[in-house]
């Protein structure tokens, strides 16, 4: 009965995911009329969005020193950069109600990470229609304002579209999570989701409160403004250097919130 | 032999707001530091041996999910000592987890969206469940059940009784020491509850697998529990088997009676008049006898009584005197009546 375990490490939770995320596709594949009306329904919310960017670039030459491509970069990092929350942690937005409804007991009987065995279950397609948007549009502004294109600028991009997403993930963990203390966390999801918004905008146009805010409270000016600024100006702030450990840092300490709510957890008689 | 299972002097103490009425009232909550202590489980005592089925029942609100939820690692009880399969459940969640299976009746913890068969393949190497080990027990399933036509269908696609069905064999899969199952027969039809249960049968039989059983069904007990374990507001009111309890009322009878000539033509609201009349007449009757009682089962009323305190015969002399009766059956008491007795605290 006790049988001698192998560490379920790093290896053995890849080979789970994977295997998970391909069939979980395979079953959505198979409500296709699904997969093409979310993925289209994805792609016209940014092409509006889109279009609401380029009217005020009508009337702006540039917003607080960024000009139109300039503007574009970010915009089009932070689609990016939102697109591995969207895709891979959306599980999160059903978190309140499986926490409400007493659904959530059973994540607490697998031998495997309850983080991970919540978060595994759902891979949401439709990020992907964001990934591509995202890509279209960094490509095109990354032309204009005709950046270098090496192996160097490229592991860079990598890098701080990681650490975009990484702060991106934390914060919608950390706003998930508020479920495990509070009723109306529904609030707290969308509040902060709206907010994600903000992070196309280079944080410099907030002023005061609202910079200080968007820097150290809810970051999300590290989302696309503190890793992209290495790409677009000289002189890098200490704020995009160390925004990478900052991100890691941030995603930990959303994962340890998380799991303290997960623990602290009882669920509701029957 | 050793227990699989021991708990001892275990309590669970909840601590809960003290709310206050109105707009003004949760202003105050926001603040206040007044918790009322509430105990949902309270200085229980017991030791389970391998392969044992157990009834845990009590009704709704009794405790029962608690002590489970203490059982199976999710609750840290707040005193006593709780071992499972030789472990301390909360101290280590994973590794007692891998050692126990459990199953929510209504709450499928496959993973929805796909076929059975890949959720059990998941299963294995979540579980690590060596390739021998996995098939003979495949086998074993399919030789029980009809799975294999389930095996391509996904989870969100079958009825209640089939995800029951393979919510049972996934708790099974890994052959824990100890399968939780809670309520696994609720809301299901006569030959699904009676096909479930001979599979939990089978199983505990094959493997040795100790079942602990909550459940509101006695036909649930009557089928698979020798032993049941009884709490009430967090205390415990009975541990012992079954066969014992039915002795203990053993001098009971149940006399089933009908006043009318087609029962099925007599309305509930009727019946329940009947029997409410009757239950008055009888009190009048016999005020001292404590263990009459008059219930409504189907379309028939059904007096219990205990013949050592008053002859059967006689109450029913006493009833024909004032009402005719058309039908009339004598049974031994059943086990949803025993339990009745003892949440109602009738007996002590």
């Amino acid at each position: 009965m006790n049988q001698t375990l192998k560490k379920r490490g790093l290896r053995f939770y890849a080979s789970i995911y994977f295997k998970i995320i391909a069939q979980d596709f395979k079953s959505k594949m198979s409500y296709r009329a699904d997969f093409i009306i979310s993925t289209l329904g994805m792609i016209m919310t940014n092409i509006s969005g889109f279009i609401a960017f380029y009217i005020m670039f009508q009337n702006f030459e540039t917003i607080n020193g960024w000009n139109y491509y300039e503007m574009l970069f970010l915009y089009g990092f932070s689609l990016i950069a939102l697109t591995p929350m969207q895709c891979l942690f959306d599980n999160n937005w059903n978190l309140r109600y499986k926490v409400y409804e007493g659904d959530f007991i059973k994540y607490c009987f697998r031998p495997i990470n309850i983080f991970f065995y919540f978060i595994s279950e759902v891979f949401d397609v439709k990020g992907l229609g964001q990934l591509l948007m995202g890509s279209l549009t960094l490509a095109y502004a990354w032309n204009k304002l005709s950046l270098p294109f090496t192996v160097g600028t490229a592991v860079l991009l990598v890098l701080a579209l990681i650490t975009g997403s990484l702060f991106m993930i934390a914060i919608m963990n950390l706003a998930a999570a508020t479920c495990f203390w509070i009723i109306n966390s529904g609030y707290v999801m969308v509040t902060m989701f709206k907010f994600t918004e903000y992070a196309k905008y280079p944080v410099t146009i907030y002023q005061g409160i609202f910079r200080v805010l968007f820097t150290f409270v809810i970051p999300i000016a590290f989302v696309a403004y503190y890793p992209s600024y290495i790409f677009l100006r000289s002189g890098v702030p200490i704020l995009t250097c160390m925004s990478p450990l900052f991100g890691i840092f941030f995603f930990w300490v959303s994962y340890k919130v998380w799991m303290l709510g997960a623990s602290k957890y009882a669920g509701t008689g029957n | 032999m050793e227990p699989i299972i021991t708990l001892k002097n275990v309590s669970k103490e909840f601590k809960v707001l003290n709310r206050h009425e109105g707009l003004k009232g949760s202003v105050k909550d926001l603040f206040s530091r007044d918790y009322k202590i509430i105990k949902a489980v309270n200085d229980i005592s017991m030791e389970i041996m391998p392969g044992e089925i157990c009834g845990y029942l009590g009704p709704n609100g009794a405790g029962k999910s608690t002590t489970i939820k203490m059982m199976t690692g999710v609750l840290e009880p707040t005193a006593g000592e709780i071992i499972v399969n030789g472990r301390v459940p909360y101290k280590n969640r994973t590794e007692n987890a891998q050692n126990i299976g459990v199953v929510f009746g209504q709450r499928s913890q496959l993973w929805w969206s796909l076929p059975l068969i890949e959720s059990f393949k998941l299963l294995k190497d979540i579980y690590q469940i060596e390739d021998k080990q996995y098939k003979d027990m495949m086998e074993l399933y399919e030789s029980l059940v009809d799975i294999k036509s389930l095996y391509s269908k996904p989870v969100r696609q079958m009825s209640l009784g089939q995800r029951t069905l393979s919510d049972i064999l996934a708790a099974f899969l890994h052959n824990p020491g100890v399968v939780f199952l809670d309520e696994p027969t609720i809301g299901l039809d006569v030959s699904m509850k009676s096909k479930i249960r001979d599979l939990i049968k089978a199983l505990n039989h094959e493997k040795n697998t100790t079942v602990i059983l909550t459940t509101h069904d006695m036909g649930d007990v009557d089928a698979l529990c020798k032993r049941i374990v009884i709490i009430d507001k967090g205390v415990m009111l009975y541990d012992n088997s079954i066969e014992n309890l039915k002795s203990f009322f053993g001098a009971y009878r149940t006399m089933r009676l009908r006043f009318t000539k087609d029962a099925s033509e007599l309305t509930e609201e009727a019946l329940k008049k009947q029997a409410e009349e009757l239950s008055a007449n009888l009190l009048q009757k016999y005020p001292q006898v404590k263990s009459l009682s008059v219930s409504v089962d189907e379309d028939w009323i059904d007096v219990l009584l205990n013949e050592d305190e008053i002859p059967l015969m006689k109450v029913m002399h006493h009833i024909q005197e004032t009402k005719r009766i058309y039908d009339v059956q004598l049974k031994e008491i059943s086990t949803e009546s025993v339990i009745k007795k003892i949440y109602d605290k009738d007996i002590k």
